[in-house]
């Protein structure tokens, strides 16, 4: 539990999809406070959303526990606060709130703007924590608790069972798929039909930055693909010795396709 | 979410009947259950060669013939689940093996079991140790004298001492797993998250990831996981125990508010980043105000300098008290009101209960004590020594105001006294005080310090940092000069004072100083 990250996409991407040359990224610790708007000299904000229809000082984002507050300090317009991953769940903080308390572990946050646009920036809660399924007797107080918790519903959750997929089934002990391959593993799960292959990479770098912060060794390699191959192999490594992911967990995924790569041919 | 596997903890964890044997040892009752594990109360069956009184003689038991069975069943998990609980077996059993104390609890043997007709018992683990009365969270809620406090911090630390030293780190240090014999000795359990000391100089080891949220260090929650686990040294134990000693003497109350583990661990972090001051409850003593608060210090580096073992020196040097003294029934509870610093409350914390609070001074702390007493901001300077609230003022005020000045600063250092005999007294003689220069970039003399002095273990309240000050070496010929210009209580002739970065281990993020004018 170290906080919250905050991104606001640059203004080139708009939904953090493009190239973000001036993309910013704040990291907040408990009890920390970013405040977002416009902006002033007289109106510092940690958050800058250049958009003239927002107000100088628009609102400000609280940590508090593993989760977050957002407080709106527009007279008039209400924020949504979307969870990207949650079919359509979102909450709306009315004018003047102070503190509502967001629930989401991936959260998306929008302001209105004139017109139909809207600004948008993004806050994670990495820190979210899960009882140990082993304990589940309501007495969690002074327990001892996995560390590292992960929400077994999450799409990055499936992402990283598909990651480990191969060494759960005992096939290939070294091979860990690829990118493609994932997004083919998982196409035909609800959840996922429209995963592309940034956003498998981007649960990767979640999964491996946020919720693991495993370090991955500068003399890896000097070809980035190889630094990406050698996370890749931490994630399952990790995930695998201390039981994040377990064998159980291989229901999560789709059945397997009768015309998969040859990996995945090779099980049967 | 429902369990993938369509298993619940119950399902999990099968109940041994009475009578059940292990070895050669039966069940008689259940005693506890955890995460993985079951425990039953057993005992030896038969009176062969070695049961009772002989070579398997328990300390602090009875007659040896009474053990708790714990119990790991592996049947019902999946394979690598079972490798995860047969992995936290072999290390208990392994430290059990090699690190052996009368104030660990002993590992007596290690059953599999072979059941083939009953899967769920099949394979189990099952580690026979001697056996316990209590826990002492059973104890917290009654609350505890300061004699009973020092004894069984006196145990722990024995253990914990003995642990460090044989190269483990305890790992889930914590009030259910320090046990309390029949005959009220103190014994550490439950070794399955303990750590080998490995690397060049054996200062960490590798844990699974796992841990008790109201008892990991601030710095824990932001290690990274590597494929060995995550890295623990010794001084998550001292953190640990500065938790415990807290909730001894609160009856239970942890150090850090909220209303769940989540909150107190997000309150432990924002302490440790400086955000907030630690705020102890008063009913703890002030000697174990001065203790836990060493024990709490923000950091691995702040808190390396205080090992079991210097802290075992200090209970035991610590001021007699004249017969049991409860720490809540002598007049302090009238509330935290001075802002006033640790090493003060310590030096006299033993026999605070003979004397009115009023007269607990001695001449050579006479300044001292005057600025915290005047002064709103007292506080403000000695923002982690709030330990040590007493009632010396009556103006409860003070303390809220410091506590808002020091809010205002841009972060907090321990200051560090290179010399190891300063750091284990707390008794603030002139000797082992350091200074505060006036001037940063005047070579630091007599005439270039302010009249306050600081402490080991004092906490200060910074503005920033200055880089390419006058250079400093300390006594151990560490060199720097950067200095953090920190704040004085207010009523001193200046707000601030400037301490040269050798004097701390803390390297808080702040801002740089603007380049001061000269003063002279």
């Amino acid at each position: 539990m170290s906080g919250v990250v905050v991104h606001l996409p640059g203004s080139g991407g708009g939904t953090g999809e493009g190239p973000c040359d001036d993309a910013v990224t704040l990291r907040l610790g408990p009890g920390e406070v970013a405040r977002f708007g416009r902006g002033s000299a007289t109106t510092p904000v940690e958050l800058r959303l250049a958009d003239a229809a927002i107000s100088r000082l628009a609102g400000e984002i609280r940590v508090t526990d593993d989760h977050w507050q957002l407080s709106n300090h527009s007279a008039t317009q209400s924020y949504l606060v979307e969870n990207p991953e949650g079919a359509g769940e979102y909450l709306r903080v009315p004018p003047r709130r102070a503190g509502a308390p967001i629930p989401f572990e991936f959260s998306r946050v929008v302001l209105p703007t004139r017109g139909a646009a809207t600004v948008a920036f993004q806050v994670f809660a990495p820190d979210h924590v899960y009882l140990d399924p082993a304990g589940a007797d309501g007495q969690w107080g002074s327990r001892t608790l996995p560390a590292y918790s992960l929400d077994e519903t999450s799409r990055y959750f499936l992402v990283l069972v598909a990651l480990c997929e191969p060494r759960l089934r005992d096939e290939s002990p070294v091979a860990v798929p690829t990118t493609p391959q994932i997004v083919e593993r998982l196409g035909s799960h609800p959840a996922c039909g429209a995963l592309t292959a940034r956003a498998v990479s981007s649960h990767i770098d979640y999964i491996a930055e946020e919720k693991m912060r495993i370090g991955v060794p500068e003399e890896q390699g000097p070809r980035r693909e190889a630094r990406r191959n050698g996370k890749r192999e931490a994630i399952v490594g990790i995930a695998l010795r201390f039981g994040l992911v377990r064998e159980e967990h291989l229901a999560l995924l789709p059945p397997r396709p009768g015309t998969g790569p040859q990996e995945w041919e090779r099980a049967r | 979410m429902r369990d993938p596997a369509g298993t619940s903890g119950s399902d999990r964890t099968p109940s041994l009947p009475r009578g059940y044997r292990v070895g050669d040892w039966e069940v008689t009752e259940p005693i506890g259950a955890g995460g993985w594990a079951t425990v039953y109360a057993g005992h030896r069956v038969g009176d062969g060669p070695g049961s009772a009184e002989g070579q398997d003689a328990v300390p602090g038991g009875t007659s040896g013939r009474d053990v708790a069975l714990k119990f790991l069943p592996t049947g019902g998990l999946a394979p690598l689940q079972a490798r995860n609980v047969a992995e936290a077996a072999r290390r208990e059993a392994e430290l059990g093996r090699r690190a052996r104390h009368p104030r660990l609890i002993r590992l007596l043997d290690v059953v599999v079991l072979a059941e083939p007709g009953h899967p769920y018992l099949d394979g189990a683990i099952v580690l026979v140790m001697e056996r316990a009365e209590r826990s002492l969270r059973s104890r917290l809620a009654t609350g505890v004298t300061e004699a009973e406090g020092a004894r069984l911090f006196t145990g722990i630390c024995e253990g914990l001492a003995h642990l460090h030293r044989s190269g483990w780190v305890h790992g889930d240090l914590k009030p259910d797993n320090v046990l309390l014999m029949e005959d009220g000795s103190v014994k550490l359990s439950d070794f399955g998250l303990a750590a080998e000391l490995t690397g060049d100089h054996g200062t960490h080891g590798y844990a699974p990831p796992m841990g008790t949220l109201d008892y990991l260090p601030p710095e824990r929650w932001k290690a990274p996981l590597g494929e060995h686990g995550v890295r623990v040294r010794p001084s998550a134990d001292i953190w640990a125990l500065g938790v415990m000693i807290h909730e001894v003497f609160a009856s239970g109350a942890p150090p850090f508010p909220g209303a769940t583990p989540v909150s107190r661990g997000a309150a432990a972090q924002e302490y440790a980043d400086g955000r907030t001051p630690l705020r102890m409850d008063d009913a703890v003593p002030p000697f174990w105000r001065a203790l836990a608060a060493d024990c709490l210090a923000p950091s691995h580096a702040a808190r390396v300098a205080h090992t079991a073992e210097s802290l075992l020196a200090r209970i035991a040097e610590r001021p007699v008290v004249d017969g049991p003294s409860d720490g809540r029934s002598d007049g302090r509870s009238a509330g935290r009101s001075g802002g006033q610093s640790m090493g003060e409350v310590t030096a006299d914390g033993g026999r605070a209960a003979d004397r009115p609070p009023v007269h607990r001074r001695s001449g050579t702390r006479a300044a001292l004590v005057a600025l915290a007493v005047c002064g709103v901001a007292a506080a403000a300077i000695w923002v982690g020594a709030y330990a040590g609230h007493e009632d010396t003022s009556g103006t409860p005020a003070a303390t809220a105001s410091a506590d808002t000045a020091a809010a205002g600063a841009a972060g907090r250092v321990r200051v560090f006294n290179a010399e190891q005999g300063c750091r284990t007294r707390t008794d603030r003689v002139p000797e082992c005080s350091l200074g505060l220069a006036i001037d940063p970039l005047h070579p630091y003399t007599i005439d270039n310090v302010v009249p306050t002095r600081v402490w080991h273990g004092d906490v200060l309240a910074v503005d920033c940092l200055l880089p390419r000050g006058m250079s400093i070496i300390d006594e151990t010929d560490a060199q720097s000069a950067d200095w953090f210009r920190v704040r004085l209580p207010a009523g001193s002739a200046r707000p601030t004072a400037w301490l040269p970065a050798v004097r701390t281990k803390d390297r808080p993020a702040v801002p740089e100083c603007p380049r001061p004018t000269p003063v002279r």
